[in-house]
């Protein structure tokens, strides 16, 4: 009999076998035990070949058990540095740490190092999909648009770092967890934007990361020292983003704006999830951007249509988020809401406030909509020309044709006209 | 018999999610074989090759890595004749990567 295979479970045992693994014998060998996990899933598909196992995955934490030993000896056999625990063989210890608390435990641990501040921001996504959602190299380059090169040298930097700073393998406590929370919900938050605002059309991949992002946010959900207002918060806010994936595209892969998508395609049950989320973000009152991006987000859910949208609560979500965190693409948001609310001269005055570069490779934005100001102002030409701005700028095909139709249409009226 | 021959998935250097797809087609493929209930035995082999060659029977332990193509395995079913096998091998999983399913006769003396 065929045996059942849950979906991403070699990549997400794999993140689970190299979290045991290094919390056994330390962040120091990483690179032995990632070699070693690897090789349980290569004599996982030779010897599953003709013997498919009954039970994959136990199967595989097994395979990896067994590792234990074989490391040991390598690591003695390389003279390098064995911690006690292994030292004394404790089998029993070992045994326990293997269980699926205690690899929640470690995958936590995992989490906090692969966003330790000492790494930097791009140093932290690659080495967050690969120790922990067991990514290659190749699938992180495409998933975030980087040479695999690049993504190779990412990864050595962030072990290289690792080891001099001698980050510890610890979920960090007293005054310490709040600032490392912060990064890796930032992490998570980055990881999960890739994918929904990926510039790559490919809509299969896109999936996968914010999977992987809703994924690694539960997993802090389900602890309860990361159990934030802030972890709600964000993963209500993913849970509302990722309702709208299937209908922010067509069958052709062209880009459906906010005001045409289906909102029958809308999730459901994501939005329940989010709705269950956000509850338990405000049971204190530790309101963080999350929060009101969340709230933004809420807004346009319930709108039965693009028309019914209520601009002016989303326009005070957008206040209270810029208040407590000023950037340029919650200006962005708040011009296009005051341009939906037909508010000209608050729309120019924030528009012509943003500095594009800012935005650096979301500049396409800021010109999409500055566009959209000067069609809605009557000022066609220069719609045009920010719209062959936006075009010069987009990376993603699927959104340069966009606004490659949204020009057309603009030069059609203008023709109409004359 | 099908032979299967092609490059060692240890150096191809899979990522999880693509062995995990690999194994799925295997499984299928094994599954659909045995439901026809044409399948008598196979073998997935390591990559660990020793060879014995000539006269002064020379050893030599090589490295999959080193062999562009190694036998990774073989399959026994029982049908008609070539053509049919040929039909069975349509679902090998890895002709993408590369693979080949070499066909070949069990040889039955006849007393």
């Amino acid at each position: 009999m065929e045996p059942k295979m849950i979906d991403h479970l070699f990549r997400h045992h794999y993140g689970k076998m190299v979290s045991v693994l290094t919390r056994i014998f330390g962040l120091a060998h990483l690179e032995t035990i990632q070699d070693a996990v690897q090789d349980t899933f290569l004599k996982a598909t030779l010897s599953w070949k003709n013997n498919p196992p009954e039970n994959p995955e136990a199967w595989l934490t097994k395979a990896a058990k067994n590792r234990v030993l074989d490391i040991f000896r390598k690591l003695n056999a390389e003279r390098k540095r064995v911690p006690q625990i292994v030292n004394g063989m404790d089998a029993m210890a070992i045994n326990e740490l293997f269980l699926d608390t205690e690899i929640q435990d470690s995958q936590l641990r995992m989490i906090f190092t692969a966003c330790h501040p000492y790494l930097s921001p791009t140093e932290r996504i690659a080495f967050s999909l690969k120790t922990i959602s067991g990514f290659s190299s190749k699938e992180i380059a495409s998933a975030v648009l980087t040479k695999e090169d690049t993504i190779r040298k990412r990864l050595t930097r962030a072990r290289k770092t690792i080891q001099t700073k001698d980050i510890s393998f610890k979920i960090p406590v007293g005054r310490e967890l709040p600032e490392r929370m912060d990064s890796v919900l930032e992490v998570l938050y980055l990881i999960f934007n890739e994918g929904f605002h990926s510039n790559k059309a490919e809509i299969l991949i896109r999936k996968e990361l914010c999977g992987e992002a809703m994924r690694l946010c539960q997993m802090l959900l389900k602890n309860k020292i990361t159990r934030t207002s802030q972890a709600y918060a964000l993963f209500a806010l993913m849970c509302f983003h990722a309702a709208r994936l299937d209908s922010k595209m067509d069958e052709n892969g062209a880009v459906i704006d906010l005001k045409h998508q289906n909102r029958k395609l809308w999730h459901f049950p994501l939005i329940r999830m989010g709705n269950d989320a956000m509850l338990k973000a405000v049971e204190d009152d530790q309101y963080s951007p999350y929060h009101f991006e969340a709230a933004i987000a809420t807004e346009h859910l319930k709108a039965r249509s693009f028309e019914a949208t209520d601009w002016d609560k989303i326009l005070m979500w957008c206040e209270r988020l810029y208040e407590i965190q000023p950037s340029p693409i919650a200006s962005l948001q708040m011009a296009v809401v005051q341009l939906q609310r037909d508010k000209m001269d608050e729309a120019r005055d924030l528009l012509m406030g943003i500095q594009p570069d800012d935005l650096a490779q979301r500049a396409y934005l800021y010109y999409g909509f500055l566009a959209e100001y000067y069609r809605k102002n009557g000022e066609k030409e220069r719609a045009i020309e920010s719209l062959e701005i936006a075009i010069s700028k987009v990376g993603n095909q699927a959104e340069k044709e966009y606004l490659e139709k949204k020009k057309t249409s603009i030069q059609n009226k203008n023709s109409a006209l004359h | 018999m099908m032979i299967f021959i092609g490059a060692d998935y240890a150096a191809m250097g899979l990522s999880p999610e693509e062995m995990q797809g690999r194994m799925g087609k295997w499984f299928a493929w094994n599954d659909k074989m045995e439901k026809a209930g044409i399948l008598r035995g196979g073998n997935a082999l390591t990559s660990d090759v020793r060879r014995i060659v000539g006269e002064n029977r020379t050893v030599t332990d090589i490295a999959s890595a080193e062999l562009k193509e190694i036998v990774g395995g073989y399959y026994i079913v029982e049908v008609e004749n070539f053509d049919a096998v040929s039909e069975v091998a349509q679902d090998f999983p890895d002709y993408d990567l590369g693979g080949t399913v070499e066909i070949r006769e069990i040889m039955v003396f006849d007393r």
